[in-house]
């Protein structure tokens, strides 16, 4: 009895005692390198099969939960919203044939697209909304991509405290799929503010935070390790995954 | 064989899977905990939805000016501060966080290492699953463990045996009855269901594959059922720990690391 009381505490005790420093010890350096490889299984795995389920109308949350920051504090896009978007235009350059500079009446004449489809936080919480505006791929087909071109780079309006710009990248992949769509509305009215207004990026099929708000630009480059931190977005330089399918 | 014999009880692939499962287990419940921390509640929906929600964990002001942590229990609000809602924040003070830093990995907040560890550590086990059933498979060892009709005759007096209502144990092979059960239930519906209720927590995997999230009630419900399972796991590895150290501590060790087991009076039993 008394041995088996002495190995149960001291093994409580290595659990309570000992794991502090030995779990933040292994979540840095070489050892973080191995966790990630993780990543790419995933990726390698599930890729981008299949659709997003659609929902109804009667599913819609009509006051959509907003993720990530509230309205950009950024004074040119304070000046926008003023105007009413009148001024906005949406950039894309980089690797293009025929870069473009779209206003919002021209990003609606390009294409219309409606999904209603189940928004997943990295958190784990879920929203339906509806979605409306033009693919992915029709902007990019307009612009017309290089061979070299193998990544888009979405630049954004909002900054966080220490001056750094939101931006997400998808591979040319990932933006052909039908569900990946520039987003202009969300429940029958355009986008407000704090949900990205005017054009945000809505893919379903990977985690909220691939679904960059308040998007200016879409840069085509052939790598984004030379963008920001250089891991392909603003969460992902801070260690969340490049692939956000799981 | 009689009392005192030394038997070889279990094989390397045995041995291996179970100490990688062990820890395995054990990375995965603690950053499990880490990422369950960024939305500490579970709805039986398919998206969030309040009206429909489990359990919650909160933090809220009380009367005498300070902070207490709760654990809401479908709608009912159960005072857990310290331990479930309000606890350590692993920086040295206590936050409004649902499971403490010492049970989850890393300790601090840290959503996006939670999800690294999650992920990489569920791969782990997965493979090591499957290699474990394949080897078992072809080496014929996987017959000892498999349910069979007669087993399940045998489990009330087992239980009674267990309860110390009989004498005798009904013979029985490497495992008894009760043993196979519980081993059937960890390996052959614990494990494929965690892995199958965690993958359709993803957006990409509900894309590929949507009858499975519709199987488990939608993204939110499959979340209550991943909680749910882990802590029968947790109930199970209570439980198989409590008759480790009952039946035999050090003998059982040796058994689970060098393969050798003694022998006692009614063997086979072992936890």
């Amino acid at each position: 009895m008394k041995r088996r009381l002495f190995v149960a505490s001291s093994l409580s005790a290595l659990g309570l005692a000992g794991c502090g420093p030995v779990k933040e010890s292994l979540t840095t350096g070489p050892f973080r390198n191995v966790l990630a490889s993780a990543e790419n299984l995933n990726r390698t795995v599930i890729g981008t099969r299949g659709l997003a389920r659609e929902y109804k109308d009667s599913d819609v949350d009509r006051n959509f939960r907003v993720n990530g920051l509230d309205t950009p504090s950024d004074s040119g896009y304070a000046a926008l919203v003023r105007g009413g978007f009148r001024d906005y235009r949406l950039v894309v350059d980089g690797l293009v044939e025929r870069p473009q500079k779209l206003a919002l009446a021209e990003l609606r004449a390009a294409g219309d697209h409606t999904q209603i489809t189940r928004h997943d936080c990295v958190e784990g919480w879920s929203a339906i909304g509806k979605w409306r505006g033009v693919p992915l791929a029709t902007v990019l087909a307009m612009a017309q991509p290089k061979p070299a071109a193998r990544y888009c780079v979405f630049h954004c309006f909002d900054v966080d405290q220490s001056g750094e710009f939101y931006y997400e990248s998808l591979d040319l992949h990932q933006a052909a799929h039908p569900q990946t769509v520039l987003a202009l509305d969300l429940n029958d009215k355009p986008l407000d503010p704090d949900h990205g207004a005017p054009v945000r990026l809505k893919i379903p099929t990977q985690l909220g935070y691939k679904s960059a708000k308040w998007v200016k630009r879409i840069e085509l480059v052939a790598d984004f390790k030379t963008i920001s931190g250089g891991a392909g977005g603003y969460w992902e330089d801070q260690g969340y995954e490049w692939y956000a399918g799981i | 064989m009689s009392a005192g014999a030394r038997v070889y009880r279990h094989g390397i692939a045995a041995r291996t899977a179970h100490w990688t499962w062990t820890l395995a287990i054990l990375v995965l419940m603690m950053s499990g905990l880490q990422i369950f921390n960024a939305a500490p509640y579970l709805d039986a929906s398919d998206k969030s939805n309040p009206a429909r929600r489990v359990l919650a964990f909160d933090a809220a002001q009380n009367a005498a000016g300070g902070v207490s942590g709760y654990t809401v229990v479908f709608g009912k609000r159960i005072p857990t501060t310290h331990l479930l809602g309000y606890t350590d924040d692993g920086m040295g003070a206590e936050s409004e966080r649902a499971f403490p830093a010492w049970l989850t990995l890393p300790g601090p907040q840290d959503l996006a290492d939670g999800r690294r560890w999650h992920l990489f550590f569920a791969w782990l086990l997965f493979v090591s699953w499957v290699a474990y059933l394949i080897s078992a498979a072809v080496r014929g060892t996987l017959r000892e463990l498999v349910m069979r009709p007669d087993d399940f005759r045998k489990l009330w007096p087992m239980q009674l045996y267990y309860l110390r209502l009989r004498k005798e144990p009904p013979p029985h092979g490497t495992y008894n009855p009760l043993q196979k059960l519980t081993y059937n239930v960890v390996l052959f519906v614990f494990f494929p269901l965690l892995i199958l209720t965690g993958l359709t927590l993803s957006p990409g995997i509900d894309a590929a594959v949507p009858w499975l999230t519709a199987l488990f009630g939608g993204r939110q419900f499959a979340r209550l059922w991943h909680f749910v399972l882990m802590a029968l796991l947790l109930g199970y590895f209570a439980t198989h720990l409590v008759l480790v150290l009952t039946t035999g501590f050090w003998n059982n060790m040796r058994s689970m690391i060098t393969g050798w087991f003694v022998l006692g009076k009614h063997d086979g039993a072992g936890p």
